[in-house]
């Protein structure tokens, strides 16, 4: 059975199931680090700053299609997102918090983390969904795209947790976490496209808003600590640029 | 011909005002007394903000538009922008003067940190003569941003020369000197980018590398030491979210 003629039979199934292949594929983020042994705090800088690069590349790319749908639903919306996280990091900061075998700041900036990505895959799933209401055939280019696009994204959420102890499966496993928003949202957003089409610049606003304050409050300030900021510099904005040429080219 | 002329002089004005900015920032030290020890910091911390949070949605704007055409040039381009400003880096930066250090020494660490407020102001004339060649408003708001660091930038500067025994005079005339490469480049990279259409994907992704690699390497980690990290990355990110919304509102 062809995509197109899954998608006539059952849409909302079809939907699902292939936001969940996408979700899975956030978890090959763990990968590269199944290959790397000893993580001094030199290299927490450099999993920081790569990070760093990542999540404002990927900003990037969420303000721009957001601004396609609404310049100033998608600012209001990146507010919004920065409240967010300041709101979750002053709860965070108020609780005991214990995450795999780290406590305190540790922990608060490693579920912080997971938090930030988690929800900014809520608009992604919308986007994925809206999307697929575009046309069958363009369904399994749109999943293959989104699914390599989480790649790099569950490689941030495992750079932030791997070096602070977190087993490489559970890296994994956070990674898929992050992005099972995507399948779930997915699925009303392309049955009600016409409902959820106004809400969309508001939600990649808030997902781009929500990565740049982490990045600006919590990443970039640890990765300056342990490495000459040079290189942090150099890295982060080397992969936020090979960010940029991967979301033009898919 | 009269209209590239033209356009080159309001680049020459914008950019030069934009350097001139720095002379605000010779104030504080000059208030405050030498070295600038009691000097209240925060706002040096929030300045820097502001400008990082205007200089990132500038380079946002500026790589939309270069994605728009041949991506890879742009891309190399970004890549030779970054190297540039960590190649700039290789030149110390200046740090507190050891006490037992001798009055000649000071002096030369003086001169290269005066050199390597050339060299970046030299990226950041490259980054406004781009603008100004992509769309002039675009241009002179760029330069305005600029403006907005060349402030903070001056004051460190010249607190940095005085308290390694410069006079305030002559430091205040190094720190605002250090800006005046970006007037030339500016022009420079103007004239580039108009003469030659397809060298644009390049300078353009030149820009966007030096912007945000500037950002990332001097601003925000200057702005951390003064301030704390909450209220940098909100005046950062707020300030990002507004250009881009300007931009976007605009016709």
């Amino acid at each position: 059975m062809t995509a197109a003629a899954a998608l006539a039979a059952a849409p909302a199934l079809v939907v699902f199931a292939y936001g969940l292949a996408t979700a899975l594929a956030t978890g090959l983020g763990a990968v590269p680090f199944a290959f790397v042994r000893r993580i001094s705090p030199r290299a927490v800088a450099v999993a920081n700053a790569v990070a760093a690069g990542l999540m404002l590349g990927a900003c990037f790319g969420l303000a721009a299609e957001g601004t396609r749908y609404g310049a100033w639903q998608t600012i209001a919306g990146a507010n919004l997102g920065v409240l967010f996280i300041l709101g979750t990091q002053r709860w965070l900061g108020r609780h005991e918090v214990r995450f795999g075998a780290a406590g305190g700041v540790e922990a608060r900036r490693m579920a912080l983390m997971v938090v930030v990505m988690t929800v900014h895959s809520f608009a992604e799933g919308v986007a994925v969904g809206a999307a697929f209401g575009g046309g069958a055939e363009l369904a399994t280019v749109i999943t293959i795209a989104i699914a390599v696009h989480n790649v790099p994204e569950g490689l941030a959420i495992s750079a932030v947790l791997r070096p602070r102890g977190v087993s490489l499966a559970a890296c994994a496993g956070w990674s898929v976490f992050s992005s099972l928003p995507q399948p779930l949202m997915a699925v009303p957003a392309f049955l009600f496209v016409e409902a959820f089409r106004p809400a969309l610049p508001w939600g990649l606003g808030f997902a781009a808003g929500a990565m740049v304050f982490m990045v600006f409050v919590e990443l970039l300030p640890e990765a300056y600590e342990d490495a000459p900021r040079p290189a942090i510099g150099l890295l982060a904005t080397l992969t936020l640029v090979a960010m940029l040429l991967f979301q033009r080219y898919l | 011909m009269d209209l590239t002329l033209g356009l080159a002089l309001t680049v020459l004005a914008w950019s030069a005002l934009s350097a001139a900015a720095g002379a605000l920032g010779v104030l504080p030290p000059a208030a405050f007394g030498r070295g600038g020890r009691a000097l209240p910091t925060a706002w040096i911390g929030w300045a820097n903000a502001l400008a990082a949070g205007m200089m990132l949605a500038a380079a946002y704007l500026l790589a939309e538009a270069g994605l728009a055409g041949p991506a890879l040039p742009a891309a190399l381009g970004a890549a030779l922008g970054a190297l540039a400003i960590f190649a700039s880096h290789a030149v110390p930066r200046p740090a507190a003067p050891a006490p037992a250090e001798r009055p000649r020494d000071r002096l030369a660490r003086g001169r290269t940190s005066v050199l390597t407020g050339a060299l970046h102001s030299a990226s950041e004339g490259v980054a406004i003569g781009v603008a100004m060649a992509v769309d002039l408003r675009f241009g002179i708001f760029l330069a305005l941003a600029i403006a907005v660091h060349n402030i903070p930038e001056a004051t460190v500067l010249c607190a940095a020369l005085t308290g390694r025994g410069r006079r305030l005079p002559a430091a205040a005339a190094l720190a605002v000197a250090a800006d005046v490469p970006q007037v030339p480049l500016a022009v420079g990279a103007f004239a580039l980018a108009s003469a030659a259409p397809a060298a644009l994907p390049w300078v353009q992704g030149f820009a966007v590398g030096a912007l945000v690699n500037l950002v990332l390497t001097e601003l925000m980690p200057d702005s951390y030491r003064e301030a704390g990290h909450t209220s940098i990355a909100l005046v950062a990110s707020v300030a990002m979210g507004i250009v881009v919304l300007l931009r976007g509102l605009a016709p």
